[in-house]
């Protein structure tokens, strides 16, 4: 519709995924320094990335490999559940044949939301509507920790691992973006692919310096995910130090290993955060690993295995609060926690805030009735998808169980 | 709605965004210094309008940017500069902040009237991002460097709408603040401006400057969004150049 002259330099609006034409739409849906995704138009079921500068031979032959590969295939299939990868599907060329990017699963808005989406409530109750409750964040903490063992059980380093490149559905399941970025090493070839890219917001201190993608830098991203979403949202690396005169930011204190899960009295800790204790004993002594010793030293990270199995533990143990509608917590706390910070901020984080007429009438309406309590969402249907998903949990425990004892017993001299 | 008493100040209106207690990411200030002066009337002014609102909207559903991204409105244009607390001005005294987060972001309608106060209007950004960041180190909150869009089709003046050299004053104090990277400001000229305006840019901002054609207000916000993007990201100098060069060597398709 605009003229040719419109675009600018790029290839035009034509490609070649595998071989197959197909038009791309004229706006990208998203568009960053390295490259663009862009809709196929009458296909809405995928999108095609195509990189901004002419990417090299071994981005190609990176690209061709990854296309024979079929990664985290072993997996229990549950029908609901999207693959947990966006893996490229073809190779996009232009009808000259040079190499452009590649075509993957479309996984959008509304059906995947960022893991982000889950860290304020005004974006939670407006993208995970029912159930995005501390039990859901629990779960979908597991499904994080869950791929990423598997992951690296086959080989693969997700590299740059952050809340923007990962999507979680309704159910909770997680999808990691971005795959072509994954560290892996070519099995028959022995060419080994590095992953250049990280966010620095999850990167551990050796790879702001520099250094290669690895399982244990991964475990340090994983460590980070795990612990916003159980502290709601709260990056363990904020918080202003006293001594700093100038900016701060989570990547400092990530270098200088500042976290006030493990040293509150070093910064001035966030206002409004929520108290470390609110994870379970188990699962705070992997973050207080994480984010103290393990900050510098990353043979001493709790593992993706690690997570899993205290993530595990707790998952069966969640208790109900009984005054208020989606507030669940550990089981090792006596009472509800969410309870306790909504009366003393007036704040709930897992129910909208009241209307804002209501508050004002009720400055004028005489004190005849407390609030009017908040309709409980049905306990039943959130009660089969749990055990479903307990089921399901099991099994995946049981898979990787054996994976892990077969990799041990096939390493064994 | 309409037989509400109207609120006695705008402050109860925007308590429940100063409360955002549940959110405690670094925030990423981002403040649009927009020429709103008589030479932006008609179609500029329009075209402004628009952009901001679509611009609104996109960056409401970006998810990842609505967590972070903090927006303030600065305009200079009838006979003062303005800010703006999402589509409320602000008067002196009223000591509130004009940032607002993004997702409770809504866009002035502006006029386009009077004067080009462009030298007090970049003097009033850098002095509401420098008190942002006070407020943030108290509240225990971190902050990706700011990011200042100036955006202007003429050349400074003074109070009376004649050019004046008073903006020489502030190019050192711009020197040194992007030079100790306390904010990346972006100078970006538009539609009929003359050599002379764009040296003042040159001069404002050696790294991020351009000169446009016509008014491409929507391919302008949409380069804030993809720098604020890749600050929240982390990325290194080059990819904000890269950002910048892409933004300023393409034509808005709109454009003959």
């Amino acid at each position: 519709m605009s003229g040719a002259n419109g675009a600018g330099a790029r290839t035009g609006r034509r490609v070649l995924l595998d071989g197959r034409p197909v038009t791309l739409a004229e706006r990208p849906l998203k568009g960053g320094g390295e490259a663009s995704v862009y809709p196929v138009e009458g296909e809405p079921g995928i999108v095609v990335k195509l990189y901004r500068e002419r990417p090299g031979a071994e981005q190609e032959r990176r690209l061709t490999r990854m296309l024979a590969m079929s990664p985290l295939g072993d997996r229990p299939i549950d029908s609901n559940q999207a693959p947990e990868l966006a893996w490229p599907t073809a190779l996009a060329r232009s009808p000259e044949g040079a190499f452009l990017g590649y075509a993957m699963r479309r996984f959008g808005e509304p059906e995947h939301v960022q893991l982000v989406g889950l860290f304020t409530r005004s974006q939670r109750l407006r993208l995970f509507p029912e159930r995005a409750d501390w039990r859901f964040l629990l779960g979908v903490a597991w499904n994080l920790a869950f791929m990423t063992a598997r992951m690296h059980h086959e080989g693969l380093v997700v590299g740059d691992f952050s809340s923007s490149n990962v999507v979680v559905d309704r159910n909770g399941f997680v999808t990691f973006l971005d795959c072509d970025s994954i560290a892996f090493t070519d099995r028959g070839t022995r060419e080994s692919f590095p992953c250049l890219m990280h966010t620095t917001d999850y990167s551990a201190p050796e790879r702001q310096a520099g250094g290669p993608a690895s399982k244990e830098s991964d475990d340090f991203a994983l460590s980070v995910l795990v612990y916003q979403l159980l502290a709601v949202g709260n990056h363990p690396f904020g918080g202003v130090p006293h001594d700093s005169q100038e900016d701060s930011t989570v990547k400092d204190n990530i270098a200088a290993s500042i976290s006030y899960v493990v040293r509150p009295e070093r910064v001035v800790v966030p206002r409004g955060i929520i108290d470390p204790t609110v994870l379970p004993p188990g699962l705070l002594t992997l973050a207080r690993r994480a984010f103290g010793p393990g900050v510098l030293d990353p043979k001493s990270r709790p593992t993706a295995q690690d997570w899993l199995r205290a993530l595990d533990e707790e998952r069966g143990r969640v208790r109900v609060c009984t005054a208020r509608a989606r507030h669940t917590y550990g089981s090792h706390l006596t009472s509800c926690p969410w309870c306790a910070r909504a009366a003393a901020t007036g704040q709930d984080l897992f129910n909208a805030p009241e209307p804002r007429q209501q508050v004002r009438t009720q400055v004028h309406v005489p004190p005849q009735s407390p609030q009017p309590p908040p309709v409980p969402p049905p306990l039943a249907a959130s009660g089969r998808f749990d055990a479903r998903k307990l089921v399901w949990a099991l099994m995946a425990v049981i898979a990787v169980i054996i994976l892990v004892a077969l990799l041990a017993s096939a390493m064994d001299p | 709605m309409m037989n509400e008493p109207p609120p006695p100040t705008a402050v109860p209106q925007y308590a429940d965004f100063d409360f955002e207690l549940d959110n405690n990411a670094q925030r990423l200030p981002l403040v649009l210094c927009l020429d709103n002066s008589r030479s932006m009337e008609g179609r500029p002014i329009q075209a402004l309008n628009e952009a901001l609102r679509e611009w609104t909207r996109e960056l409401h559903d970006d998810v990842s940017l609505s967590y972070s991204v903090e927006v303030a409105v600065i305009t200079f244009g009838d006979q003062s500069v303005t800010a703006y607390r999402g589509a409320e001005p602000l008067y002196p005294g009223m000591n509130l902040s004009p940032f607002v987060p993004a997702h409770a972001f809504t866009a002035p309608t502006l006029a386009a009237n009077g004067v080009t106060l462009m030298t007090e209007a970049v003097e009033l950004a850098m002095q509401i991002v420098a008190a942002r960041k006070t407020e943030l180190r108290k509240l225990g909150l971190q902050y990706y460097r700011p990011q200042i869009c100036l955006v202007t089709d003429g050349l400074p003046t003074d109070g009376t709408g004649h050019y004046t050299t008073t903006w020489q004053r502030i190019v050192p104090v711009l020197a040194e603040e992007q030079r100790s990277r306390r904010f990346r400001l972006y100078a970006i000229g538009v539609g009929g401006i003359t050599e002379r305006g764009q040296a003042v840019l040159r001069a404002f901002a050696p790294t991020y400057n351009a000169q446009l054609q016509g008014f491409p207000f929507r391919e302008l916000l949409q380069m804030m969004s993809a720098s604020a993007a890749a600050e929240q990201k982390g990325e290194g100098e080059e990819a904000f150049e890269k950002i910048f060069h892409q933004f300023r060597t393409q034509r808005p398709a709109w454009e003959a």
